[in-house]
């Protein structure tokens, strides 16, 4: 064996050991005050740490996403720093790992705002905190046979967006620029992602209100720009002039549509996106885009921290709140041409400051299961 | 007379021949594939994959393998967009200075990846990845993960400016292929790539400087795929990190299907342009001919494969790895 392989088996069995003794010893704290009474003794937790664990960084959304957990920290007058970032890359194994040394390095004094990465993978993961005695608050990613007040106070809250409905909306405000007739194309996200089926599945819903207009075809743009514009090129050589209207799954498609049409001398096209990025509403404002939908990723990364948060302080008791305080929907705002430059200034411009406490004002309502 | 029909003229022509035939064959389903307007749109697709496929050509043909095309493609794409807005955010206004900067940049990334693979000894599969994924994380360093636009009208024009209906990218892209032939046909250091990939001890018993030959290649390597990364600037309007997503899958198989083999020594650039025209041509034809997505990736990675059966020399090489 060489060197290089042994040296590296020997050290990750140290760091392995290490890291388990570290587990077994923040276990056994965590287990202590199990040993002097009831939970009710450990239902506040003074000043405890939080962590955000979420896919990754090179992403506008997730880039929202932090800030929002940020501004809270600082609101309730902490350092940026102070809000531990748990990136798991994608990975469902490390994000269970990563939150699993978090509740091990605090001894479960813990709030943490999560996406699981993977619907299965928020079991295990809520289960552990709730094991260690810590708070969580997720977004997206959960089994619907998994809810928070059959976990308990420790799942505090669940949030996802809807996004059949403002999809739908996109396609009316398409379908009506395109005169309520012709052929529409549809640049998909990952096929088997569930925001690109909703958003498929809302253009499909307007369609059924406009006889005239014929989906020509929905094909898989992986939510990239570059495959949007291939896409786009390889449609306008199969469909031509009969395509009168293009409805994407998100705004980088969208952009990728623009520059394909661009390179052929096509101007005025009618476009509808999604996400609310800020490149996006300024296509928007410049009417190279009809419309898109923001979903307020900064207020949710905030909101979602902030409700792990105070449910562990012990500022509000999850299980007294009704279901649609414990699983709802985010907010979603279409923004059109008319709305776009009040919405930038009032969502891009400057970063509205948000009542922290203030945890389900924007929400949507109830989460509704099919 | 010389016999036409050898073995090794067919061989030679095979990728160009599977390249017709997939032609005829989409043509045959959609009529509209061939027209002047959709082989602009192949062109388009084909332009910076085939600069990244050049570039990976010299690399193979070395028997040695590339793999950080898609971190060094985000990390000049960005880069390049950074220095032009810096410069005053057109070419006009002094940015056409950001071109050779990123070139020169280009290629001393691949200088670097060359040197860590031949003076740390690290095979380059893992050295060229490993540098892939620090171009990567650098672009999400400068960038914060949001995109860069970059939107001047005469940069655009590589994309917008057409002649007898091609964009002006694609003759650019046509140039740079002419230098990489050059390279490889009328240099010494062209002789040399195919002497190492063809048998490292014997080039190096022969008093070729395999070390230097190797740090050339890699060095070339990264010049090229900076060319591809400020083309596909042009050609989407703005750089982010993951700008140079999918480059290595459609850059690798597109050098092996045009017939250039992984072990070394054989094929060359023009194979490589037969190999990126197949794989573009695949991408667009199936969608022209309205095959459903969940059968693309499957027939994509048939036809790759029947691709690779048809036109590569299988018989001359003892074992394949």
């Amino acid at each position: 064996m060489s060197t290089f392989i042994k040296d590296f088996i020997e050290r990750e069995t140290i760091s392995r050991r290490n890291f388990l003794l570290a587990t077994a010893a923040g276990m056994g704290a965590m287990a202590a005050p199990f040993a002097f009474g009831s939970g009710a003794a450990r239902a506040a937790i003074t000043d405890p740490a939080i962590a955000w664990s979420y896919r990754d960084r090179a992403s506008a959304y997730w880039n929202s996403i932090v800030s929002g957990g940020e501004a809270f920290v600082e609101a309730i007058g902490k350092s940026k720093d102070s809000l531990v970032s748990l990136i798991n890359e994608g990975s469902s194994e490390k994000s269970l790992a990563d939150i699993k040394a978090f509740l091990a390095k605090t001894n479960g004094k813990c709030a943490i705002a999560c996406d699981a990465n993977d619907s299965p993978n928020a079991r295990p993961v809520v289960e552990a905190v709730r094991d260690a005695g810590a708070y969580i608050s997720t977004i997206w990613n959960k089994t619907d046979d998994l809810h928070p007040w059959d976990i308990g106070d420790n799942y505090v809250s669940h949030m996802t967006w809807s996004d059949e409905k403002p999809a739908e909306q996109t396609a009316r405000i398409l379908f009506e620029a395109m005169g309520g007739k012709g052929g529409v194309v549809h640049l998909g996200g990952i096929a088997a992602n569930n925001p690109a089926i909703e958003r498929l599945n809302g253009l499909k819903n307007a369609l059924k209100d406009f006889p005239d207009i014929e989906l020509l075809d929905a094909q898989p743009a992986d939510w990239d720009t570059t495959k949007g514009t291939e896409l786009m090129a390889s449609f306008l050589t199969r469909f031509g002039d009969k395509i009168t209207g293009v409805h994407c799954a998100n705004d980088n498609i969208a952009y990728g549509v623009i520059e394909a049409l661009r390179a052929e001398g096509i101007e005025n096209m009618p476009i509808v996106a999604y996400d609310g990025n800020p490149e996006a509403v300024k296509l928007v404002m410049d009417g190279k885009l009809l419309a898109t939908v923001f979903t307020n990723p900064h207020w949710g990364g905030g909101i979602t921290a902030a409700l792990a948060y105070y449910a562990a302080t012990g500022a509000f008791k999850p299980s007294e709140e009704p279901k649609e305080h414990r699983e709802f929907y985010g907010p979603t705002i279409l923004v059109t041409k008319k709305d776009a430059a009040d919405f930038k200034a009032k969502y891009l411009d400057a970063v509205p400051s948000y009542d922290w406490k203030d945890f389900w004002g924007p929400s949507n309502g109830q989460i509704k299961y099919k | 007379m010389p016999r036409i029909l050898t073995r090794e003229n067919a061989i030679r022509w095979a990728p160009f021949l599977v390249l017709l035939a997939l032609v005829i064959l989409f043509t045959a389903i959609n009529p509209s594939f061939l027209s002047q307007r959709n082989f602009a749109r192949i062109a388009i697709a084909a332009a910076p994959a085939l600069m990244v496929a050049v570039g990976v050509t010299f690399i193979i043909v070395m028997g040695s393998i590339d793999l950080s095309m898609e971190g060094v493609i985000s990390l000049t794409a960005v880069l390049f967009c950074f220095l032009v807005l810096a410069l005053g955010g057109t070419l006009a206004s002094g940015g056409w200075i950001a071109i050779p900067v990123i070139l020169v940049a280009g290629a001393a990334i691949g200088l670097v990846n060359g040197l860590i693979h031949v003076r740390l000894k690290i095979p380059s599969f893992m050295a060229s990845l490993a540098l892939g994924f620090v171009g990567t994380g650098a672009a999400i360093l400068l960038t914060g993960g949001n995109i860069v636009k970059f939107d001047d009208p005469t940069f655009r024009a590589l994309l917008t400016w057409r002649i007898l209906g091609f964009p002006l990218m694609v003759y650019v892209a046509g140039m740079c292929l002419v230098l990489a032939w050059f390279i490889q046909a009328h240099t010494r250091l062209g002789r040399h790539f195919y002497a190492v990939g063809g048998g490292e001890e014997l080039a190096h018993a022969s008093g070729v400087r395999v070390r230097q030959v190797r740090l050339a290649g890699f060095s070339l390597a990264g010049f090229f795929y900076a060319i591809a990364a400020i083309l596909q600037v042009a050609k989407i309007g703005q750089a982010e990190s993951v700008t140079g997503s999918n480059f290595m899958f459609m850059s690798i198989t597109s050098v092996v299907v045009g017939g250039v083999a992984l072990w070394g020594g054989i094929g060359g650039v023009w194979n490589t342009l037969v190999g990126v025209l197949i794989v573009a041509v695949i991408n667009n034809g199936m969608v022209v001919i309205g095959l459903p997505d969940f059968l693309q990736a499957a027939v994509l990675g048939l036809l790759v494969i029947i691709a690779v059966i048809l036109s590569t020399d299988r018989r001359s090489v003892a074992f394949v790895k």
